[in-house]
């Protein structure tokens, strides 16, 4: 087994869990500040690989198409929050009223995007510049898993400065950690959770929309990807950002070196891994400090 | 006087339609697919091609009058549930067949529930051997191709294919991916055919991301991969193998459910040329008046061209009707499953010269097998390459195989 080989498989484990950071991380984002459990997160993956087909078709762009879907899975999640979630918080129930609103926002969803765009597969090319590889040594990259990459780290940066560095993650932190507070302080903090939720909806879609050119556009798909997402922001410490980040690369690589040396197991490895980080250090590998770290 | 002669006569005349329409009996059938996930589109696919079979089979006519009424509910792709309906069909519809299945998982689940309560099911798309070989019932019959079928006829292309020896395997970690390896390992020995295995990879079903898989594939070098994967799954890895440049590395074979219509569909142009694959049922071949027609019929109904599930459930509903023709009733089952038992059908898939027929003693329809090359064809779109330069394979050489069936209950005791 050669080193480019072995470089050549590290690689294609990170473009893995880079994917699966962009989905996760808005999970993480929406538990980690407002305490949501947002089980249709995956359906806003969904919505943002249609959205992304329907107006990467429209205006002839992928760049225009991938704004679009961000732009329409942020909006729909402020409307869902608005409307639905925002009534729920705060009662005895509330835990158990929001895993029934959110899974039946999955079966809305799923239905809407079959009735609007039918339930045959879609496909999304990737742009032009973006379509070959790149040789480096004996590695073999194509250049959308590049940008997919570079456009993670992109995001990760992003946050952390938002979040550390300006009066508005400030408040976002404060959020996660004393809304009531917050709230006595002049805060509108159903304004900012209704904005967080766009935000992290906005993610999902984003992710669908980078998505779609390498997977398939089909009803169903949210449900798949929530599962390894769940994996991650599990691994990760829930509602953990950077801990999501560390979760999806942990996946990514376990898996991409599982499937060299026990193929018949690799399926497998990501959920044998949560269950044992689960039963060693059950709140996580970066449980969210009290302090209010995002 | 007249005037009034002419009135009864057509009271008299209305009157006897009225009472044959009121007397004909309605015969009900309970089909179960998947109508919403991804195995939505089958179920859509089913749905319509049910439709047309139906239009045909009453315009042409049943005995005294009969007519066919197809209820179809969800099964969730789900096998407790599924049970769950088929019972209700039985006791509460009084449905005389069970019918459709996508997934081989339900399909082994209601077929307990034909047996033991001897309601004939015809399977129309799901293509695990089991059910007709290892887990047959008098019960159950299938209208479309199992996938030893698949995977005897890819066994005979790759006994002829020259240049190759190290191969490799990918396909979704349950039954159905893991038999089909099975089977294709299998009709390779049987055939004499000398191959060394360089890796075999179980990715789970619905894997978003293949790309670990991918560049472990072209690591091992084999000089063929196979392929198990259906419909989207199928779609996912060929955009990102393609990604890698596997596809100039290696050969690309797929004889079950790669040249599905569906996916040359979404993939449009982005299909590489010169993969090997097969389909259950092909929009493009053979080139007879019968799949011409019904390949029309189904666009003109629904606007898209069909998948193969929709062939599956066309010929299941000509399958009963036959059936109800040859014995004058659909009360006396036993009778019915007679009738089934050899049947032959004259199917959309079926070429010039051969007409698809039940195997007696397994009740699987023997039917030819085409296998093609992808090549450029924008004759059905948005599908851009399609399968060409077809090799078809004799149907009485893909089935039954009685020694695999015993090899096969050996291996799942």
């Amino acid at each position: 087994m050669d080193v480019s080989f072995l470089i050549s498989q590290f690689v294609g484990g990170l473009s893995t869990a880079m994917l699966l950071f962009l989905v996760a991380s808005g999970l993480s984002l929406i538990f980690g500040v407002g305490k949501v459990f947002n089980f249709a997160h995956g359906s806003f993956y969904l919505l943002g690989s249609y959205l992304a087909f329907q107006f990467i078709n429209f205006f002839n762009n992928f760049w225009i198409g991938v704004i679009c879907a961000i732009l329409g899975a942020g909006m729909f999640g402020v409307v869902m929050e608005f409307l639905f979630l925002r009534r729920i918080y705060g009662r005895s129930e509330e835990v158990s009223f929001q895993i029934l609103l959110t899974y039946s926002f999955i079966l809305i969803i799923d239905d809407m995007v079959k009735y609007i765009w039918g339930p045959e597969y879609k496909t999304i090319e990737k742009p032009a510049s973006l379509i070959d590889q790149l040789q480096l040594g004996g590695v073999l990259i194509p250049k959308y898993s590049i940008f997919i990459l570079i456009l993670g780290f992109v995001i990760v940066v992003t946050f952390w400065f938002i979040l550390n560095r300006t009066e508005m993650g400030k408040v976002i932190k404060a959020t996660a950690i004393d809304r009531d507070m917050l709230s006595l302080l002049g805060v509108n903090v159903p304004l900012v959770m209704t904005l967080i939720f766009g935000v992290a909806t906005a993610m999902g879609g984003l992710a669908g929309a980078l998505a779609a050119p390498l997977r398939t556009v089909t009803p169903g798909a949210g449900i798949e990807v929530i599962i390894d997402s769940l994996i991650v922001i599990v691994l990760g410490g829930l509602g953990n950002f950077w801990g999501a980040l560390l979760g999806a690369i942990i996946i990514g690589e376990v898996v991409a070196f599982g499937i060299l040396w026990v193929p018949q197991w690799a399926s497998l490895l990501n959920f044998l891994v949560m269950v044992l980080v689960l039963i060693l250090k059950p709140e996580g590998l970066f449980p969210q400090k009290k302090s209010g770290r995002v | 006087m007249k005037k009034q002669f002419k009135k009864l006569f057509l009271f008299l005349f209305s009157l006897f339609f009225v009472a044959q329409g009121y007397a004909a009996e309605v015969v009900k059938i309970g089909a179960l697919y998947p109508m919403s996930g991804r195995g939505g589109l089958y179920g859509k696919d089913s749905e319509a091609a049910i439709k047309i079979a139906l239009d045909e089979v009453h315009k042409k006519g049943l005995p005294k009058g009969i007519k066919l009424d197809v209820i179809i509910i969800d099964d969730q792709s789900k096998p407790d549930y599924a049970v769950s309906v088929a019972k209700r069909y039985i006791t509460e519809d009084n449905v005389k067949f069970l019918f459709g299945v996508v997934s081989s998982s339900v399909a082994l689940a209601v077929t307990e529930v034909s047996k033991n309560n001897k309601v004939i099911f015809v399977g129309t798309d799901h293509a695990a051997t089991d059910l007709t070989a290892n887990k047959f019932q008098p019960y159950y019959f299938r209208a479309s191709n199992n996938t030893f079928q698949s995977m005897m006829a890819g066994a005979m292309y790759l006994k002829e294919l020259k240049g190759w020896k190290k191969i490799a395997y990918i396909g979704p970690d349950y039954a159905y991916g893991r038999d089909q390896w099975m089977e294709l390992k299998y009709a390779l020995d049987k055939l004499g055919v000398k191959y060394e295995v360089v890796g075999e990879y179980w990715p789970k079903l619905y894997e978003p991301d293949y790309t670990s898989y991918i560049t472990a594939i072209i690591n091992a070098k084999p000089d063929i991969l196979v392929a198990g994967f259906w419909g989207g799954d199928t779609v996912a890895f060929i955009k990102q193998a393609k990604a890698y440049g596997l596809f100039n590395k290696m050969k690309y074979f797929h004889p079950d459910a790669g040249g599905n219509y569906e996916v040359m569909a979404a993939l449009g142009k982005e299909m590489p040329e010169g993969l090997i694959m097969s389909a259950r049922h092909h929009v493009n071949w053979p080139d007879t008046s019968e799949n011409k027609t019904f390949v029309q019929k189904f666009y003109k109904a629904t606007g898209r061209y069909p998948s193969y599930a929709a062939e599956g459930a066309y010929a299941g509903i000509l399958l009963i009707a036959e059936a109800i023709r040859k014995v004058g009733n659909a009360d006396n089952t036993e009778a019915l499953v007679k009738a089934m038992e050899g049947m032959k059908l004259r199917l959309p898939e079926d070429p010039k010269g051969f007409t698809s027929y039940i195997d007696p003693k397994t009740h699987q329809i023997v039917q030819v097998q085409a296998i093609g090359v992808t090549k450029k064809n924008n004759k059905f779109p948005p599908a851009e390459v399609m399968l060409g330069d077809f090799k078809v394979y004799d149907a009485n050489k893909l089935w039954p195989d009685f020694k695999y069936i015993e090899y096969l209950k050996k291996a799942k005791k």
